[in-house]
């Protein structure tokens, strides 16, 4: 009995399983809960190996061909960086983000929570300090090093290249002369062949210490793999030693209640040389007590002044682009059902529609830039910008006027999916449906709300899915644009840097990029899933 | 005899052709319905039958002609004239319980919850679907679905049943069953019926009286024929009865004649369509049947 039961119990956790990997069309899975369940595991292990370990194949095969080919293009800014590269700038972005985090944190800690952490601190920075220095004396030896064979390899080539300099000027001054002597007695033609003769030895000459010379350059320009590390490992060390400074002094001296009681402390000292002060001094005490007070409250409403880091510039973009999208869905919904029911209201449309769906994110967001700079010409003061400030869970994003022009570029051009589909699905309601509505002889709110929108649904959403998609891509390049903080402005930022790790750095945001975008689309996916019917047309 | 309760006469469709003159394809239709009557409408494919029924239920526009129902002209379809359609045309994305309530709600707005309620579970559990009223109609089969079509048309108490080849698509056990129900059905609840049917077994078995339609374009009724079994008829009484054959002949005979006339000499238009409706009572008599 108990075991009929566990076993209807599993059939059920499978059944549930299958159901989740459906709605959210994650078929690749399926194989591996029906091999789990020992189903047919001879069919389900050739599944596996189809939709699991070919595109795992594909995907190592493209890795193996880019870090082949990455170290043979040379560019302005370095090699074309290899996966192992991008996977350490990775690494590098994340580490500096996780700094920039333990700092934020150590502004608001109290002081019991500080000194244990302070002591631990500067401990470790004694460490790095002594690993820095390790460090420096390792570039200096590698490079010491370097420039010694380099020196062996140069001066052979030097010595060559002055010989052959001082020997040629010779040789050619007494070329020169015999031809001139021996050309009286030739003929014409002959004297002519015996100058190109001699302009051809002089070429010649030339060319070779030419090549001597591309070789010196060569040689010196040539980077040693070994001092190249050396750097590397000398780099991050002093990044290393410069955040646990940073790091300490914020938790001593810089911290939020360090500060606070510092000018406590300056309040009280200027309160009690009041008692003793004449007139004249007195007024200047009170000014300066106030200023003090307003200076406190400043630094109470404060919080750490945190570089941008790309987790926070990617929750920013993902902001943006919500916000972007729910403007273009609201827009777009409405209009796009009106569009469906009325063909006159669709050929009002359709012009607008034609003629503004090809239009470039890139001509969109100057023109929206100048028009909320219009409406919001003072940022600090305007009632929308301190609302959204003010307002919860988005008042930490800070959002600007070029954060709403990003927004409102992806709403431009995202819209128009949506809005097509909707008229679609709204046009395309199946007829016994309408003569359903008709017979029950249904208002035109329950005929919209019962019938029309609940048939569309499917549609409206495969809509909404492309919106979001076109969405995403317009706004890295609108936040490019518009500097507008995230990832389209890290990107910007790596561009214009031209430190030796941000060409890597552009990669690392290929893929988060991209894994960003399949996540949404999952999430549209199973929206459109779960108002999707029997038979319902989008039903993909 | 009293004031027919369904009365068609007159009744015309054609649609517009670009190449001439109108198609016609239902001239002059008429029919008196009695009230509590079960009328079956028969015909070839394509005669015009399913034209004549959704121009009674209002959704498909009557060129000239009138349908007057209990005294008063139709204009446009209405809940009094319930139409169970071939297909199930349930709505996919709602309950069976909320197919049969959205018309409930719709034709008693001032019942409370709980009448409603009572009421859409009355009707699932004639149709025999007491058990299933949450699921949704992709997890039913035809059959299923097609019960719930009759329920949410007979919920709405109309004056009116209109069947539009509701067993035509299924398989003939599930056929026999859906006809029962409808017949104990109608047995209590004494709807007047117009059925549209290309099966002579199922328009004998169920109808009081079946209307045979001529071959289209510019169909018209034929002939009609009452059948004399009664109510509250059961199938192996009917099937027995030496009547039964005899009265399924008579339909395919004059099935068989329709596309015979057909194929020999296209309708012309010089046709009265008065002049073809044999009575009743001579085709029966002519079969040995006493009504």
């Amino acid at each position: 009995m108990s075991d009929e039961n566990r076993r209807t119990a599993t059939e059920r956790i499978k059944h549930f399983l299958l159901q989740v990997i459906d709605l959210t069309a994650l078929g690749f899975l399926e194989p591996v809960v029906r091999l789990i369940y020992g189903e047919e595991p001879r069919v389900q292990i050739r599944k596996i190996g189809r939709f699991v370990a070919v595109p795992i194949l594909a995907f190592l095969c493209f890795v193996g061909i880019w870090a082949a080919w990455a170290p043979h293009h040379k560019t302005k800014a370095g090699e074309v960086p290899t996966p192992s590269v991008v996977s350490e700038a990775y690494t590098t972005i994340l580490t500096f983000s996780e700094r920039e985090d333990s700092k934020e944190e150590a502004y608001l800690l109290s002081e019991a929570e500080r000194v244990p952490l302070l002591q631990q601190a500067e401990a470790q920075l004694l460490k790095a300090r002594t690993t820095a220095q390790a460090a420096d004396e390792a570039v200096a030896h590698a490079q010491e090093a370097d420039t010694a064979s380099k020196k062996q390899l140069t001066e052979r080539i030097s010595e060559q290249l002055k010989t052959h300099k001082s020997t040629y000027k010779q040789e050619r001054k007494t070329r020169e002369n015999a031809l001139k002597t021996e050309l009286g007695t030739l003929s014409s033609n002959e004297s002519i062949a015996r100058v190109a003769a001699f302009r051809e030895w002089k070429s010649k000459q030339t060319r070779l210490q030419k090549s001597m010379k591309e070789d010196l350059a060569r040689i010196r320009a040539q980077v040693n793999p070994k001092v190249q590390t050396a750097l590397a490992q000398q780099t991050s060390c002093a990044e290393e030693v410069q955040y646990l400074s940073s790091y300490c002094d914020i938790l001593s001296k810089s911290n939020k209640e360090s500060k606070l009681a510092a000018i406590d402390a300056e309040i009280l000292a200027l309160q009690n040389s009041m008692k003793q002060a004449d007139t004249k001094n007195r007024y200047k005490q009170a000014d300066k007590i106030l200023v003090l007070h307003e200076r406190r409250k400043k630094v109470e409403a404060s919080s750490y002044a945190k570089a941008s880091t790309l987790p926070m510039q990617i929750i920013r973009s993902i902001a943006c682009v919500f916000a972007g999208f729910l403007i273009g869905t609201v827009i777009a919904v409405p209009i796009g059902v009106c569009c469906g029911l009325s063909s006159t209201f669709m050929a009002a449309v359709t012009p607008f529609i034609a003629l503004f769906k090809p239009v470039s994110p890139i001509v969109w967001l100057p023109i929206l830039l100048i028009i909320v700079g219009g409406f919001i010409p003072d940022p600090e003061t305007h009632w929308l910008i301190q609302w959204l400030w003010d307002a919860p869970l988005i008042g930490e994003l800070k959002i600007n006027p070029a954060f709403l022009a990003s927004a409102l570029t992806v709403a431009m051009c995202s819209l128009w999916a949506t809005m097509v589909n909707a008229a679609l699905g709204v046009a395309s309601v199946d007829e016994d449906h309408l003569n359903v509505a008709k017979v029950l002889r249904l208002g035109f709110c329950a005929r919209l709300f019962k019938i029309i929108l609940p048939s569309s649904l499917p549609l409206i959403f495969a809509g909404m899915r492309i919106s979001l998609g076109v969405g995403w891509m317009v706004l890295i390049a609108a936040e490019l644009l518009a500097s507008s903080e995230g990832i389209g402005k890290f990107v910007w930022d790596q561009f214009n840097n031209g430190a030796s790790d941000s060409f890597a750095k552009m990669f690392v945001v290929v893929f988060v990029v991209g894994f960003v975008g399949l996540i949404l689309d999952r999430i549209m996916i199973i929206f459109q899933r779960l108002v999707s019917f029997e038979g319902s047309v989008a039903a993909i | 005899m009293n004031e027919p309760y369904v009365d068609i006469t007159g009744l015309v469709k054609e649609y517009p052709n670009p190449k001439g003159d109108p198609i016609r394809v239902v001239d002059r239709f008429n029919l008196s319905v009695q009230r509590g009557e079960f009328i079956g409408l028969i015909g070839h494919s394509g005669c015009g039958k399913s034209t004549v029924l959704t121009m009674v239920a209002g959704l498909n526009d009557i060129t000239s002609g009138s349908v007057i129902v209990d005294g008063r002209e139709t204009s446009g379809p209405g809940p009094d004239r319930a139409v169970v359609f071939q297909s199930p045309c349930l709505l996919p994305w709602m309950t069976a319980y909320n197919n049969v309530m959205l018309g409930v709600k719709r034709v008693y707005p001032t019942a409370t919850q709980q009448e409603r309620h009572d009421l859409v579970c009355y009707y699932m559990n004639r149709v025999g679907l007491a058990d299933s009223m949450d699921k949704y109609p992709g997890e039913m089969s035809g059959g299923m679905q097609q019960r719930v079509g009759i329920a949410r048309a007979i919920a709405l108490k109309p004056k009116v049943l209109l069947l539009d080849e509701p067993f035509g698509r299924l398989d003939s056990l599930t056929r026999m069953e859906l006809q029962d129900v409808i017949l104990q059905i109608l047995s209590t609840e004494k709807i007047t019926t117009l059925m549209v049917t290309h099966d002579p077994d199922e328009a004998v078995f169920m109808c009081d009286r079946i209307c045979m339609m001529t071959n289209g374009p510019r169909a018209k009724v034929g002939q009609i024929v009452s059948i004399p079994f009664g109510q509250n008829r059961v199938r192996a009484d009917v099937l027995s009865d030496p009547r039964y054959y005899d009265l399924r002949v008579s339909l395919i005979d004059f099935l068989d004649k329709c596309e015979k006339e057909k194929e020999q000499a296209p309708v012309t238009d010089s046709h009265n369509p008065y002049e073809t409706t044999l009575q009743p009572q001579l085709a029966l008599g002519r079969l040995g049947v006493s009504s």
